[in-house]
């Protein structure tokens, strides 16, 4: 790279790029003070730290563009426990993030169909088929993403992120590390298979390491795994101040805002960004604003967002009075942060990301909603059966009766896809969500 | 030409009657990989379910979406209109996010009445696999103790290993002499399927009886390579043979994806989990797709094959998402390929059929 190369570089990333971001970012900041920006007026404005949130997640995309000049690129799975990879030094980007980015933007089915006519089947997730069109056709809503180095992914999702990621391996020849976490079936995993996390994480350092060209500093990896508990923490904080009336933050929110979380765990800025959020939750209770103008009913949702249709689903809701308070989805991303111990990093990893909802039985995640019923003084239930992940989905069939049977709560099975705006049927959909409030009313 | 050589060959469901006549236990084992060894040392007969095919499915209709592979929603059909009453236990080994799902579904909700016994296979591919697998056989021999309330010596465990290593041995046999064999391709899946749920020394008779048949003439015929899980509905194979085609090896999770290697170690455990884990490329043992792809060129090398006819179920991840990568490969070394996707439940498809007719014209 030229001199002239880096200073572009440098001008791009470091000063025009944020600079930019940074005025955008006042501009959100502005628009928020002066209304709403919702069609409906029963739903409050954005948090103002929204909008910092969204200049943290278009800069680390920004960032992304370039990070093939100056950092090892790792591609990884949402449940990956990626403070190893922080703690090496490793720009991460998350195919599942940028999959949703490409919902929200209404570009997933056009970057489906570029894996589609490639021969990928319409039956296969929404997140990889957008994901793969848009390596196989190089556009994506983000600019540019970065080639990877590495490609690591943690089965604790789903076993799609394993037949994805080998693609992925086979497609652009990078090593592929899996840390394969067993499924639980029961009440808590056996020992021998946190023994078995536990060292694929240590047999993987080499990997890692040669890759990353340095060593994996302990001292680093103790200091990542802090930062992650905290900013999962402080999330969780976040999330739970909704079991409040009124609600103060709604789930179509959280959907955005839990970004950093999932994408920057381990960074001292997704702590301080999650820290100001919880203060000006609390500011918002203090204030009397809810999420939802006359919050009349509380609901839980269940599985992925829609992505294309969040807006729209926050609307149809809000003009009845109806706010999203609780989600077994958000909620994935803070309920594990105590079993997070930076002393023990390997031992804690292999425990932390063993337990994720996604990995446990279909038994245990009704146990949860019943757990955030209670919590969350919820009135009714939004299970999304997302056509493209089996793993939240199945089960929900069962989990709508015991509901509605045996804890006196309504549930209704909203058939869609997270990304693929094919399989929503907008009328349908509407009346029977329609039909269901309704219903909580009487 | 004599291809009528088969002898008869029972029902699952009658081999499960006659060993719980005679005062045994039956398991019902659901795809893909299992320690059968284990299972036999205990007594208990194994029998695989696949599907079965051509079911009415509604009856899973109250616990799975629609958007669930028909193997697993006929498995689970099947169970609830009383199908697997002959059966004493499940076994549901962890292959893909359906049958995960399947496996939480009857032990949190469905409840069957028989104990239903989950086993988790490795995806990775190093030391470690081996020994978390070995660990978790032995978890899994725990249960078959609570169920079977009796628990086989160590000696018989490993008795029980060397002879289904021995009964692999003749599969293995079978699979290679099977173009001398006197049977049609659909003939030939019928044998080596009885091994699903023949007890081992009926299916060590049945195939020692066939391996000492003299070579049969065979008419000419098209070869090809087999890939997908099942070949269910097995008409697909009745269309080969009525085609002018022989399928001279297979890619099939049912049958040449499982012919394991004997174990190394004298460790009953560690030695049942060296064989499942040296069986061929698995996509849901997290093989990678290039092991797969060489394997599939081998695999044609060797036997011949002209073509590779990929048969898979609708809506299994495990195989879609190979499938281009594969295709593709296999067209950079001059092995052309289609691919088919069906339901168990479907009625043959004459589509399909002419596909199949026009590729096999196109590689002949």
């Amino acid at each position: 790279m030229t001199a002239l190369d880096v200073l572009r570089v440098y001008a791009s990333s470091r000063l025009i790029g944020p600079a930019a971001l940074r005025v955008q970012r006042w501009g959100n900041e502005w628009r928020a003070r002066a209304g709403s920006g919702w069609a409906s007026d029963y739903l409050a404005p954005p948090l103002r730290v929204a909008a910092r949130g969204k200049e943290m997640v278009a800069r680390h995309w920004l960032e992304g563009r370039y990070a093939n000049r100056n950092r090892k690129v790792a591609w990884v799975t949402s449940g990956a426990p990626v403070e190893l990879l922080h703690a090496l030094g490793f720009f991460t980007v998350y195919p599942e993030n940028h999959g949703a980015i490409c919902g929200a933007a209404r570009v997933a089915v056009d970057l489906s169909c570029e894996a589609e006519n490639a021969g990928y089947s319409r039956d296969l997730c929404s997140y990889a088929r957008t994901d793969l069109g848009s390596l196989f056709s190089g556009r994506t809503p983000v600019g540019r993403l970065p080639k990877p180095d590495l490609l690591f992914a943690c089965t604790n999702i789903c076993q799609t992120v394993l037949f994805w990621y080998r693609v992925l391996a086979h497609h652009l020849r990078v090593p592929l590390v899996l840390i394969d976490t067993p499924f639980i079936y029961f009440e808590t995993a056996p020992e021998h298979a946190v023994e078995y996390v536990r060292r694929q994480l240590e047999a993987s350092i080499p990997s890692v390491e040669r890759v990353a060209g340095r060593s994996l500093d302990t001292g680093r990896l103790k200091e990542t795994g802090r930062l992650s508990r905290e900013a999962s923490q402080l999330w969780m904080e976040i999330m739970e101040r909704n079991d409040g009336r009124p609600a103060p933050i709604s789930v179509v929110d959280q959907f955005t805002l839990m970004a950093p979380v999932v994408e920057m765990r381990g960074e001292p800025a997704t702590v301080n960004f999650y820290a100001a959020m919880l203060k000006e939750v609390d500011g918002r209770i203090a204030a009397g604003v809810s999420a939802v103008q006359h919050e009349k009913h509380r609901l839980l949702w269940d599985n992925l967002p829609i992505w294309y249709r969040l807006r729209d689903v926050a609307e149809m809701l809000g003009a009845e009075g109806a706010a999203l308070v609780a989600s077994t989805y958000t909620n994935a991303w803070g309920e594990l942060a105590d079993l997070i111990d930076p002393d023990q990093p390997f031992e804690s990893m292999a425990r932390t990301y063993l337990y994720p909802i996604l990995n446990r039985g279909a038994g245990h995640k009704l146990a949860t909603m019943r757990r955030m019923i209670e919590q969350y003084s919820i009135d009714g239930v939004l299970l999304h059966s997302d056509r493209s992940c089996k793993p939240y989905s199945i089960g929900q069939l069962d989990q709508r009766d015991r509901l509605a049977r045996e804890s006196s709560v309504p549930a209704l099975l909203l058939e869609a896809d997270h990304n693929d705006s094919r399989c929503y049927a907008e009328g349908q959909i509407a009346n029977r969500v329609a039909a269901f409030i309704e219903t909580l009313e009487r | 030409m004599i291809l009528d050589g088969l002898p008869s060959i029972p029902r699952r469901l009658d081999v499960a009657r006659a060993h719980h006549e005679r005062g045994g236990l039956v398991a019902a084992v659901l795809p893909i990989h299992y320690p059968r060894a284990l299972l036999r040392a205990f007594g208990i007969l194994p029998i695989e379910v696949w599907g079965p095919p051509n079911i009415d499915a509604t009856r899973a209709a109250s616990h799975l979406q629609p958007y669930v592979c028909s193997i697993v929603r006929n498995t689970l059909a099947f169970l609830e209109s009383g199908g697997l009453q002959v059966a004493d236990l499940l076994i549901v080994p962890h292959a893909c996010d359906s049958l995960q799902g399947l496996g939480s579904v009857l032990l949190d909700f469905v409840h069957p009445r028989q104990p239903v016994l989950p086993l988790y296979l490795p995806r990775t591919q190093g030391a470690e696999a081996a020994v978390f697998l070995a660990e978790e056989l032995r978890a899994l021999h725990r249960r078959l103790v609570e169920v079977a309330r009796r628990a086989p010596l160590e000696a018989d465990l490993l008795q029980s290993i060397l002879d289904e290593e021995a009964a692999d041995a003749l599969l293995r046999r079978l699979f290679e002499r099977r173009l001398t064999l006197p049977l049609t391709t659909f003939d030939f899946y019928r044998l080596v399927r009885a091994r699903e749920f023949l007890p081992l020394s009926a299916f060590v008779e049945l195939a020692q009886a066939m391996l000492v048949l003299p070579p049969a003439e065979r008419r000419p015929h098209t070869p090809i390579l087999l890939s997908g899980i099942v070949p269910e509905p097995m008409e697909i194979l009745r269309a080969v043979d009525e085609l002018g085609a022989s399928v001279v090896a297979d890619d099939l999770a049912c049958c040449g994806r499982r012919l394991y290697p004997e174990g190394m170690s004298r460790e009953p455990f560690a030695r049942m989990a060296e064989s499942l884990l040296g069986a061929p490329p698995d996509p849901t043992r997290g093989s990678p797709i290039q092991d797969r792809l060489d394997h599939l060129i081998g695999l044609a090398q060797t036997t011949g094959a002209r073509g590779v006819v990929f048969h898979d179920v609708k809506f299994c991840e495990p195989e879609l998402f190979d499938l281009p990568s594969l295709r593709s490969g296999l067209r950079d070394a001059g092995l052309p390929s289609i691919a088919v996707e069906v339901d168990l439940n479907d009625p043959p498809s004459h589509q399909a059929r002419t596909r199949l007719e026009a590729f096999l014209e196109m590689i002949a």
